[in-house]
């Protein structure tokens, strides 16, 4: 099995390490993986806030580049959100027939990660080991986006050692909403308070997601407020064993 | 005391309106408590609810076809409403449905007027217009009573007093019906709001109220309530006027079967409110004998004709995208500046102002889709939220202020970095380099200026790692990156082939 | 007068929706239109809503509804009752006071403690009594402004679903009021407080008809 790797214009810049913990896991997994060099962005960002041409645009090279790909797996549900949810409405409005036929023949090719995992590879237990207590946030992407449901908790149930703490208020948005955490920072912020105190209730370790950018804004907060709990993110959960622990 | 303001185009942009809100605990409180205790009533009636999903589906799919066949259904509704005694009349903004309804009052030389809460209402900016003129409106709903009295404004749509407490309602019912002794469990101001009402009832001799629904078939008007403040303005006076919204109607009285069902269980958690009344035109002997309808447009037919944004129209005013939204939980309703709150008020209030004013409100939303998942009628309301948008945007193109605003420039800079990887490399390449310059010894950076400050407010950010992923795949790979464009490598593979 | 703006506004709206074809046949109604309950489970159901609701309940048999009828009364304490213009004759209770309304005055009714009515049908699942105000239920402000409400609903008149009252309603009645509970607001810190205007008081009979 071969997999292209998205890996995101955000975790390439600032969680490389997530990319390099879905390299390491899927290569265990005997994955075949590939990386192409001139992926840049989904168009995410542009799309949610209202820059629909300059969103199209990105979604084109998306496309383009993946056109002969067998499938494509990304380590963030709102990309994979914005892909199955967005790019159709964008490629029937700007898109041409050949590429309305090229994103179509694609979009059941593209993977988040754990869905990946689960629906692809058939597999959940990973052979993973992480020995902590982990609290998991359920990225509003991946549960209503993607429908999600229970692939991530089937994943890590799975991990040696892990002790998997229930959340309450577990589908309660964590305020990050890309640029609302800064064009409404306040009302983020407040968002983000609710979050962090039904996840440090937990007493966890560590506070895991299919996202960066949740994790990113909690994990800003956290260390803002020189608190125990680490983000830390899926794949790199996923990825660790006894030899190679994160 | 003036009260926050409601009205789109005075109202603040949602971030500054929303900053007050924010540091008072106690509306904050208020707020979580009534949203949780009406979630928890209305998901435990839609788990009970085998039918669920089948009755969204119907609701959905009735509203969205009234929608398409408006001109016609209302039509219907005009023709039978008329025959069976009512007098129809059609506004095609505030201003002229204002004007028809000073217009009946001053006929019936009214100087009062008794009011069911009606959303429509307060988006015409009824009430002022009435005081302008000499007629007191008088609210008789519990919570449009203790705002009227307390002049305040609403912070729900189904329960607009929910951030006042009751010594708060203590006091204002103490001080404006004057009763000293007045004490503040919600029994003793329930009751004191009863007797005041009553001697209203029976004694002003003009009414008006919304619609929940309008019923093309036989030309009925239907109203969902729980105290019975609307049975009393309905029954009691001589003449009844109704301000409904062009989009409430349905085609047939058999249609209420599914939509009383979703409407009551959103709203407040329950099978069914208490009361729900219907009635058509006049009846000899019984209630009114004046009847008025006034159907107002006020941009709701441009709304119409738009593709994605048409589903806003399909609305019931049941609240539930409200109770549910993490954004409306931390504000209530006030940071929305407008009568619509919370998700819906979100899409609908910029689209009633043609996108003129209120455009801060689509920014209001995270994007979590909570909404849309509780919505009886399925709007899909962060799908609308992106294209509104896009609207501003678009909008935003054709001023030259987007010149030095830093968004508007960050956007364009990322599109112009994202459309290569030799580009993007070089942006990561700046970042790093930019970054460095904030970053404190740990690596950490705890304060950024322009918007990126606005982050830092209450967020570390980490530091750019010394490798990006691509770096570090180079590395690993360097045989197998290739370092061709996307059309290069399309190119080779043609040749290749 | 408000022709043109009734021309401007269906111009715009037939403009906006030019393109539109759908037909109200083809809308989907997979949702339950029948209960599953047998009579007796039916009529335990719209006994325990209205319960829930604070309401007394009484099943009777119809040749014992007189008898029933006068307890009920007795038990709300109130003497003076307004009742609908063709109540039948019997239901009137001895030791009562009947007001019957033929255009009463809104202060003769409030003079009553209580009014009496029958009913055009009862919904089980949302413990609802319909009333379509006609000879025997009366005016909508008769049973609006006394504090108690005593209603006689006869078994055959009860479904237990809301399609079903639909179904069995091909006339649509041109007043109708649907009551699932006394007058409550939750407005105060939602608290939920039964009674603001509106009887308080609401006691039903249920007259085994389908025995």
């Amino acid at each position: 099995m071969r997999a292209s790797l998205f890996i995101t214009c955000y975790n390439d810049t600032l969680f490389p390490q997530t990319g390099r913990a879905v390299v390491r896991l899927l290569e265990r997994l005997g994955v075949e993986v590939d990386f192409a060099p001139a992926q840049t962005c989904c168009g995410q960002m542009h799309a949610n806030t209202g820059f629909r041409g300059e969103a199209y645009s990105q979604a084109k090279r998306f496309v383009q580049l993946y056109r002969d790909t067998e499938c494509v797996v990304i380590p963030s549900s709102s990309c994979v959100a914005m892909i199955r949810d967005q790019y159709p409405a964008l490629f029937e409005e700007l898109g041409n027939d050949d590429l309305r036929r090229q994103f179509v023949a694609l979009l059941p090719r593209v993977f988040e990660l754990s869905e990946f995992l689960t629906d692809k590879l058939k597999v959940e237990d990973v052979g993973a080991y992480f020995p902590h207590r982990v609290a998991y946030h359920a990225s509003c992407h991946g549960l209503r986006g993607l429908h999600i449901g229970e692939r991530p908790f089937r994943l890590l149930e799975k991990v040696r050692g892990l002790d998997l703490v229930p959340v309450a208020n577990v589908d309660r948005c964590c305020g990050f909403g890309g640029t609302f955490s800064v064009k409404n920072a306040d009302v983020s912020t407040a968002m983000l308070d609710a979050k962090l105190t039904d996840l440090l209730a937990t007493n966890a370790e560590y506070c895991t997601a299919l996202d960066n950018s949740c994790l990113m804004h909690l994990g800003g907060a956290l260390h803002r407020r020189n608190l125990r709990l680490k983000p830390i993110h899926i794949a790199e959960i996923l990825a660790s064993t006894e030899a190679s622990t994160t | 005391m003036s009260g926050p303001i409601m009205d789109p185009r005075l109202a603040p942009p949602f971030p500054e309106a929303a900053l007050p809100i924010l540091q008072n605990t106690q509306l904050r409180n208020n707020v979580a408590h009534a949203t949780d205790v009406i979630q928890a009533k209305r998901n435990r009636l839609v788990a009970e609810k085998k039918d669920w999903h089948e009755l969204r589906t119907s609701a959905s799919a009735i509203r969205a076809h009234v929608l398409a066949n408006l001109a016609k259904y209302l039509e219907e509704f005009e023709a039978n409403c008329t025959a069976a005694g009512g007098v129809v009349h059609w506004a095609k903004d505030a201003s002229e449905a204002r004007q028809i309804i000073i217009d009946i009052l001053h006929e019936e030389n009214a100087t009062e007027v008794i009011k069911i809460k009606t959303m429509t209402s307060a988006e015409i900016q009824l009430n002022l217009a009435l005081q302008a003129t000499g007629i007191t409106p008088i609210e008789t709903d519990l919570a449009e009573l203790i705002l009227q009295l307390g002049e305040d404004e609403p912070s729900h749509i189904v329960v607009p007093a929910l951030h006042v407490n009751r010594q708060q309602v203590r006091e204002i019912f103490a001080r404006q019906m004057d009763l000293p002794q007045l004490p503040d469990d919600p029994e003793a101001l329930t009751a004191a709001a009863r007797t005041y009402l009553r001697q209203k009832f029976l004694s002003v001799p003009t009414a008006i109220s919304g619609a929940n629904f309008l019923i093309a078939e036989t030309g009925a008007v239907a109203i969902v309530e729980s105290e019975g403040n609307g049975r009393m303005c309905l029954t009691l006076p001589r003449t009844l006027i109704t301000l409904a919204g062009i989009e409430k109607v349905l085609p047939r009285f058999d249609d209420l079967e599914v939509m009383l069902q979703v409407l009551a269980r959103s709203a407040t958690g329950e099978r069914l409110n208490p009361y729900n009344s219907l009635w058509s035109g006049v009846v000899p002997g019984d209630g009114p004998q004046r009847f008025h309808v006034v159907l107002l447009d006020n941009g709701r037919s441009e709304i119409l004709g738009r593709k994605v944004e048409r589903q806003t129209l399909q609305c019931i005013r049941c609240a539930a995208c409200l109770n549910t939204c993490p954004v409306y939980r931390q504000t209530g309703g006030h940071a929305y500046g407008s009568p619509y709150a919370g998700p819906i008020g979100a899409i609908l209030t910029p689209q009633l102002e043609h996108m003129r004013h209120a455009q801060s409100l689509p920014y209001a939303s995270s994007l979590c889709g909570a909404c849309y998942e509780v919505c009886p009628v399925k709007i899909n309301i962060p799908e609308v939220l992106i294209d509104l948008r896009a609207k501003v945007v678009d909008q935003e193109r054709l001023e030259s202020k987007r010149l030095t605003d830093p968004m508007y420039l960050g956007m364009k800079a990322a599109n112009f970095a994202f459309a290569s990887a030799s580009r993007f490399r070089m942006a990561q390449w700046f970042g790093k380099l930019g970054l460095r310059f904030f970053s404190d010894k740990d690596g950490w950076i705890r304060k950024l200026p322009s918007i990126g400050s606005r982050w830092t407010l209450s967020r570390d950010l980490p530091a750019m790692p010394d490798q990006t992923f691509r770096r570090w795949w180079a590395e690993r790979e360097p045989e197998r990156t290739r370092e061709a464009k996307p059309e290069r490598e399309a190119r080779s593979k043609t040749e290749a082939r | 007068m408000t022709a043109s703006s009734r021309h401007t506004i269906l111009d715009r709206i037939r403009t906006a929706t030019a393109d539109d074809s759908n037909r109200y046949e083809d809308l989907p109604r997979s949702y339950i239109r029948e209960g599953a309950l047998q009579s007796q489970a039916r009529l335990q159901l719209m006994t325990e809503r209205l319960h829930e609701y604070g309401a007394e309940v009484m099943e009777c048999t119809p040749a014992d509804l007189a008898t029933a009828i006068a307890h009920q009364l007795d038990l709300s304490g109130r003497h003076q009752f307004v009742v609908p213009e063709r109540l039948p004759e019997e239901w009137l209770a001895k030791g009562f006071t009947w007001l019957v309304d033929q255009s009463l005055s809104n202060d003769q009714i409030e003079q009553c403690g209580g009014v009496m009515t029958a009913a055009s049908a009862g919904v089980a699942e949302s413990g609802t009594i319909v009333l379509h105000h006609g000879p025997t239920e009366g005016r909508r402000v008769i049973s609006l402004l006394p504090d108690f409400h005593l209603c006689i609903i006869r078994a055959s008149q009860i479904v237990e679903t809301l399609p079903e009252y639909f179904a069995r309603t091909p006339n649509p009645p041109r007043l109708a009021t649907f009551i699932s509970g006394p007058s409550a607001t939750a407005d105060i810190e939602m608290t939920r407080i039964k009674g603001v205007h509106g009887p308080r008081f609401l006691s039903a009979i249920i007259v085994r008809d389908d025995a």
